[in-house]
């Protein structure tokens, strides 16, 4: 951490700055503003920080920006790093999204180019999450491997309850984190037994 | 109008309890199931323009939530939408933030692990959904399964596969 806390103004003028760089998750400018630029954190504290805020609900940007301003400058600075964050981006959105619907009621053009980048979009979706399973699925220890069954379990059911039987999320995010706890847990305990 | 940013408020602060995982974008099919077919706010082809702005556009993904608002009830709802959806997260990342202040945390660590096949399938479920509102031809689902190959095995800044998509849609529509 810097030797003196950074003022309100510095703190505003940061999220701003990573509210607008934010494209595709916004973890790379948190970090490089708050770490390589301004050196507010170090990269141990940042990581941490981050873990934290990816454990909570909401945006983990938002959650990193509350923890971060919360240490420098109690609620003052939290709300001003939020403000900070979401609304120049925020503004800047609603505006070309009142220009894309002017543009779409007078170009079909438009409305094509619209329509694909919204399938891209789903594509994203779609790869971010079985790069996700991959990654789950690439176990390295035996205790792992023994595990990844229930993981990919709980993959599968997740897509299906949604995707098919358009199940409450609130209440399959509930049921299938406590079986994803209850199976991590164990996966855990069985690999301390392993190394003991 | 005041109906109207009471049920945005109540069920966007909600649903902010379930964005596990740091991505709003995988309450897509919650949002869809609202905003479309229950309060029929918005028809899909003006969902999938809400989703094709918010990711476009520079800024963090929570930033669907303030559209919705403004879709449905303008500055207010832009405003409430965005102020219901973050004030849960917040209050709890200030105590949280506060109780772990230097500290290693164990229960942090298998919480985040429990999350990733969870929201890995909620990932999907979301592109799912997403190319339902959308992929009505051939080439719309070409260009979905393209950019999942993409997204899978390629690092690149994902923008690129959008704004690549996007020029593709309006020379061949």
């Amino acid at each position: 951490m810097s030797a003196r806390p950074p003022t309100l103004a510095e703190i505003l003028l940061g999220f701003v700055q990573i509210g607008l760089s934010s494209v595709g998750g916004a973890a790379s400018p948190l970090r490089y503003v708050m770490v390589v630029r301004q050196r507010w954190l170090s990269e141990t504290d940042f990581s941490e920080i981050f873990g934290v805020a990816q454990a909570l609900p909401g945006a983990t940007g938002a959650n990193v920006a509350a923890m971060v301003a919360d240490r420098f400058g109690g609620l003052p600075a939290t709300l001003v790093a939020l403000a900070g964050f979401c609304l120049p981006s925020m503004f800047l959105a609603i505006g070309l999204l009142a220009l894309a619907t002017r543009l779409s009621a007078s170009s079909s053009r438009f409305v094509a180019a619209e329509t694909a980048v919204t399938s891209a979009v789903a594509g994203l979706f779609i790869g971010n999450g079985i790069r996700m399973a991959l990654v789950l699925w690439k176990a390295n220890t035996a205790e792992q491997r023994r595990w990844r069954a229930a993981r990919v379990g709980i993959i599968a059911l997740a897509i299906v309850l949604i995707a098919v039987f358009h199940m409450w999320i609130p209440a399959v995010v509930l049921i299938l984190a406590s079986a994803s706890l209850v199976s991590e847990w164990q996966a855990r305990k069985g690999e301390r037994k392993q190394t003991a | 109008m005041t109906e109207t940013l009471l049920t945005i408020a109540l069920r966007f602060g909600v649903l902010s309890l379930f964005a596990i995982g740091g991505g709003v974008s995988i309450l897509i099919p919650q949002l869809h199931e609202e905003v479309v077919r229950q309060y029929h706010w918005v028809d899909d082809r003006a969902f999938a323009e809400l989703i094709a702005i918010s990711q476009a556009s520079p800024g963090p993904n929570f930033l669907l939530i303030p559209l919705i608002g403004w879709r449905v009830a303008s500055w207010p709802g832009a405003f409430v939408g965005l102020v219901a959806f973050m004030s849960i997260p917040l209050v709890l990342s200030v105590t949280v933030g506060r109780i772990l202040h230097d500290r290693e945390n164990e229960t942090i660590a298998l919480l985040r692990r429990a999350f990733r096949p969870l929201t890995g399938g909620m990932w999907i479920a979301s592109g799912i959904v997403v190319a339902r509102t959308v992929d009505h031809a051939v080439a719309d689902v070409v260009v979905t399964i393209i950019v999942a190959a993409c997204a899978i095995f390629v690092e690149a800044n994902p923008l690129w596969w959008c704004v690549g998509a996007g020029v593709l849609g309006a020379l061949i529509g």
